[in-house]
């Protein structure tokens, strides 16, 4: 180093006169779950008087008190050959290995993808075609394939999210900044240092964004096929209790799903709240 | 040593003609000094800038650094950016050390010399902020500390204080001037501004566009003087500048049409 000694230099008033200079909030950051908690608050106020003035028949829409007497029924005694928690855990067994193969698979294909000419041209086709298919007209061929037990419903679903997932790992390479990559060239960076240091990190908001919508189609996927090709899960569940009318345990199933979902999606938000704190910032 | 040979580089169009951005460009930059490229808009600096980087091929010529040719972008030209390409993920510190860290510096070890070119920069409270919450002003100090980190023979800076204020601008020359006349570092610098590039440069080559050409070269010394005194205005109002100020808008505004090389 030849450049070590301090310089009298003063750009302290600069300093200091620029400190206080932020950016202005972005307009996600303004609050809004005050909002959404008043009119949840309002759906449920509905549903209390819809039921409690029998605007509808109970035989199509149950009480509150009701579904919540048959939550607590479905899991502790159970209800079509499971708990609500076996239930639960057969469903999210079936989504959390697909979504782990869809990453473990999906995201280094995709980023060798967007980073080499070859395996871009060789995958894209393959891919594009079967994305374009809904996942549930293949299901019967999988069947046919690998039996209906959870080998097919796994590859289904992994199939299902893989493609949202390798598409932004490669749309996430493809979006570096050119100079960002000149200037990590610049300071000597090879290869390796490259892929670590600046591609991976710049791509990973685009992967994290591509693995939200995998998890959306994951789970439409998911409840899908159960409710058409499964023993267990609360796809499986809802069907059942369909086919007995039991309109009481369908909106048991409905609202699990609906909170596996909005788990699934707060903890994505978490996550990237912790991994890219910096996204949309520069 | 660096030495731009007859170096040219043509853009194919996308109308299928080509832009002769640079055409036969010759140019030396000796230790200690400041070369400074203006010209209007479209000239081709950015282009000389770029190839010397190592971020585009010549299409003819040669560029070597202390004999070697450069291929590529390397770790011996600092560059700095018009546009800051500092990495939001990374502390301002982190992104000082960031060539460090891929020579294979250990961490304690980089960290210290980011820490004492920050001091350098004038940020050393900022270290541990992500670069978005500095000023544009600010951000392309880290940018110069970061390019000044690995110890690079050479700076190159396309249009680097474009962007800024004038009051940070001044600052930002004043610090240029400064580590300039510490470090003697050859540096390779851009910009519009006919008085940023006298007040900076030992030389300062006036380029055309439609070819990219040198049509000019002048020597200059107010740089000295600059980063002794830190004070713009004495030397922006000597005759002496202001002469060689109007000379070359003048050749800026009207550029003599004139075959290859007979200006050079
Ligand atoms: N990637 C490219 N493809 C095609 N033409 C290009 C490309 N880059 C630059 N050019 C052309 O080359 C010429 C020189 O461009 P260059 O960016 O070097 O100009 P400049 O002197 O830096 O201009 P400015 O002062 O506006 O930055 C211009 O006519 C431009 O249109
Ligand atoms: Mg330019």
């Amino acid at each position: 180093m030849t450049v070590t000694a301090d310089l009298p230099l003063d750009l302290a008033p600069a300093v200091r006169r620029r400190a206080g200079a932020r950016p202005a909030k972005p307009l996600r950051e303004k609050g809004t779950a005050l909002i959404g908690f008043a009119t949840f608050a309002a759906l449920v106020g509905f549903w209390f008087a819809a039921s409690h003035f029998q605007w509808a028949s109970p035989l199509f829409l149950p009480s509150p008190a009701e579904v919540a007497t048959q939550l607590r029924i479905v899991a502790e005694d159970g209800y079509a050959g499971g708990t609500l928690v076996t239930h639960l855990g057969s469903s999210l067994w079936r989504i959390g290995m697909a979504l782990a193969l869809a990453i473990v698979i999906g995201v280094p294909l995709g980023l060798a993808m967007g980073m080499n000419r070859w395996v871009r041209g060789v995958f894209s086709v393959p891919i594009d075609l079967y994305w374009g298919l809904p996942p549930l007209a293949y299901l019967p061929l999988l069947i046919i394939w690998l039996g209906i037990d959870e080998t097919s419903k796994v590859l289904l679903l992994t199939l299902a999210t893989f493609a949202p997932v390798c598409f932004s790992a490669q749309a996430g390479v493809r979006s570096v900044p050119a100079e960002r990559m000149n200037a990590a060239r610049s300071l000597g960076a090879g290869r390796l240092q490259l892929f670590s240091t600046i591609i991976l990190p710049s791509a990973l908001p685009e992967i994290l964004t591509g693995l939200r919508i995998a998890i959306g189609a994951g789970l439409a996927t998911l409840v899908a096929a159960e409710l058409i090709a499964a023993r267990s899960g609360v796809g499986y569940m809802i069907m059942s209790a369909a086919n007995f009318l039991a309109t009481d345990i369908v909106f048991v199933g409905l609202i699990v799903i609906a909170a596996l979902a909005f788990s699934l999606s707060t903890g994505m938000r978490w996550l990237e709240r912790r991994l890219v704190p910096w996204k949309g910032k520069i | 040593m660096l030495q731009v040979r007859e170096a040219s580089v043509v853009f194919p169009a996308s109308d299928g003609s080509d832009v002769q951005a640079l055409d036969r460009v010759s140019l030396d930059l000796h230790k200690d000094s400041i070369v400074v490229a203006v010209g209007a808009s479209g000239c081709g600096k950015s282009t000389l800038l770029n190839a010397v980087a190592g971020f585009l091929p010549l299409t003819e010529g040669s560029i070597t650094l202390d004999g070697e040719r450069i291929e590529g972008p390397g770790g011996d030209r600092g560059v700095v950016f018009q546009k800051d390409t500092l990495l939001p993920w990374a502390s301002v510190l982190d992104n000082v050390a960031l060539g460090l860290r891929y020579q294979g510096v250990a961490k304690r070890e980089r960290h210290q010399q980011a820490r004492e070119l920050l001091g350098l920069v004038g940020l050393s409270e900022f270290g541990d902020k992500p670069p978005y919450e500095l000023s544009g002003g600010m951000r392309q100090r880290v940018g110069i500390a970061r390019a000044l980190a690995t110890d690079p023979k050479m700076l190159l800076m396309d249009e680097p204080f474009g962007a800024l204020d004038s009051l940070t601008r001044e600052t930002m020359q004043q610090l240029l001037a400064r580590i300039w006349a510490r470090t003697g570092k050859q540096v390779l610098f851009i910009t519009h501004s006919i008085e940023e590039a006298l007040l900076l440069g030992t030389m300062i080559v006036v380029m055309s566009p439609r070819p990219g050409r040198i049509v000019a070269r002048f020597d200059a010394d107010f740089v000295r003087d600059f980063a002794n005194s830190g004070e713009i205005g004495p030397i922006v109002s000597q005759p002496r500048f202001v002469a060689l100020r109007e000379e070359i808008r003048a050749l800026i505004h009207n550029p003599p049409v004139s075959k290859h090389g007979a200006l050079q």
